[in-house]
């Protein structure tokens, strides 16, 4: 492998390498770089090797695993943190609890769909977290309508973990698609 | 379906919710682990990918041993585990019963250091600052996130070779 195991030269990751200071910051920066990590993933490859269930019998996929990230962005920073609930729920089904990864299609319509709405969470994330300061982190939050709490800081670490978990299912299928691994 | 699960909250404050994340991976790579015989451990079963629950289990001692020993409690001078493997503890693994208890006692000796180590310190030293093997100073706090998120990704790898040899 080139770069010590990397596919990308350092200087052209675009991954922050450390040096946060501040609890909030901690979080945003190993949150950020996850995020990079998951769009790294998906680079380079068409929209049938995207919706590749690569690693069967797993039926998940790299698109898959963007639109469930979608989801999962929208339910913690925008249903959990702010109780948005009456929003609609992006890659939902009354159908389908894993409609997420079984609706994930190869096409270029699907893809984009995919990145948009992802992108759109994120960047709504985002615009929260811009209003928070390490002062919010031992808030108690109410993040689901059965009146369930926890601490902010415990629902970010939990973003961080969940990302984390995800792109190591990114990295395997990565690597069943074109053997490419790194970042 | 390999997902995360659902989310339980962790214990108030700040080293005791890293710790609650840390112990619950701990916990997860030695579920996806149990019940299987040494070869199904030692078997790279997501190929390409070299990886194997057991690769990790001897690779997630070596990080143990690292962040805990060598940077946060400053000991740089020491050796890492596995340091004569370039693949970090992934590589050599043979699928025998004395290769599962050696990785598996080494992960146990680790963590075990590390929680003695998480024990001495309180919520007013995660700020504090460490250096690491490439002299870049980080937080106490940078330290045990990436402890967290670094299990979690393993993990990641973990419900996959696990769901190949079943369960």
């Amino acid at each position: 492998m080139a770069y010590n195991g990397m596919f990308l030269p350092p200087e052209a990751d675009p991954r922050k390498d450390g040096g946060a200071v501040g609890e909030l910051a901690t979080y945003r920066d190993y949150l950020t770089n996850y995020r990079l990590t998951l769009e790294l993933k998906c680079r380079d490859l068409t929209p049938e090797q995207l919706a590749a269930r690569s690693v069967a019998p797993s039926t998940m996929s790299l698109l898959g695993l963007v639109r469930h990230m979608a989801y999962v962005e929208h339910s913690w920073f925008q249903r959990g943190f702010q109780g948005r609930l009456e929003e609609p729920r992006p890659f939902t089904s009354p159908d389908d609890p894993d409609v997420e990864f079984n609706g994930a299609v190869g096409t270029q319509e699907c893809v984009d769909e995919a990145f948009a709405t992802w992108r759109e969470q994120v960047a709504a994330a985002d615009a929260w977290l811009d209003t928070r300061t390490d002062a919010d982190m031992d808030a108690q939050i109410t993040y689901n309508s059965g009146g369930d709490t926890a601490s902010a800081r415990d629902l970010l670490v939990h973003m961080i973990e969940e990302y984390a978990r995800h792109c190591g299912h990114a990295d395997l299928l990565r690597e069943c698609i074109d053997g490419r691994t790194g970042q | 379906m390999t997902l995360t699960g659902g989310f339980e909250p962790h214990p108030a404050g700040e080293l005791a919710t890293y710790r609650g994340y840390l112990d619950g991976h701990r916990r997860v790579l030695e579920a996806k682990c149990d019940g299987l015989r040494p070869e199904q451990l030692a078997a790279p079963s997501v190929p390409p990918s070299d990886l194997s629950l057991l690769g990790l289990v001897r690779h997630l001692a070596r990080v143990e041993h690292y962040w805990f020993r060598m940077v946060i409690d400053g000991h740089l001078e020491e050796t890492r585990l596995d340091a004569d493997d370039p693949t970090g503890g992934f590589h050599s693994i043979a699928p025998t019963p004395e290769s599962v208890a050696e990785a598996f006692a080494r992960w146990d000796e680790q963590t075990a250091y590390a929680d003695a180590c998480l024990d001495q310190l309180t919520d007013a030293d995660l700020g504090g600052v460490r250096r690491d093997r490439h002299g870049q100073d980080l937080t106490v706090r940078e330290v045990l996130v990436h402890l967290i998120e670094e299990y979690a990704r393993h993990n990641g790898h973990a419900d996959l070779l696990r769901e190949r040899l079943g369960g």
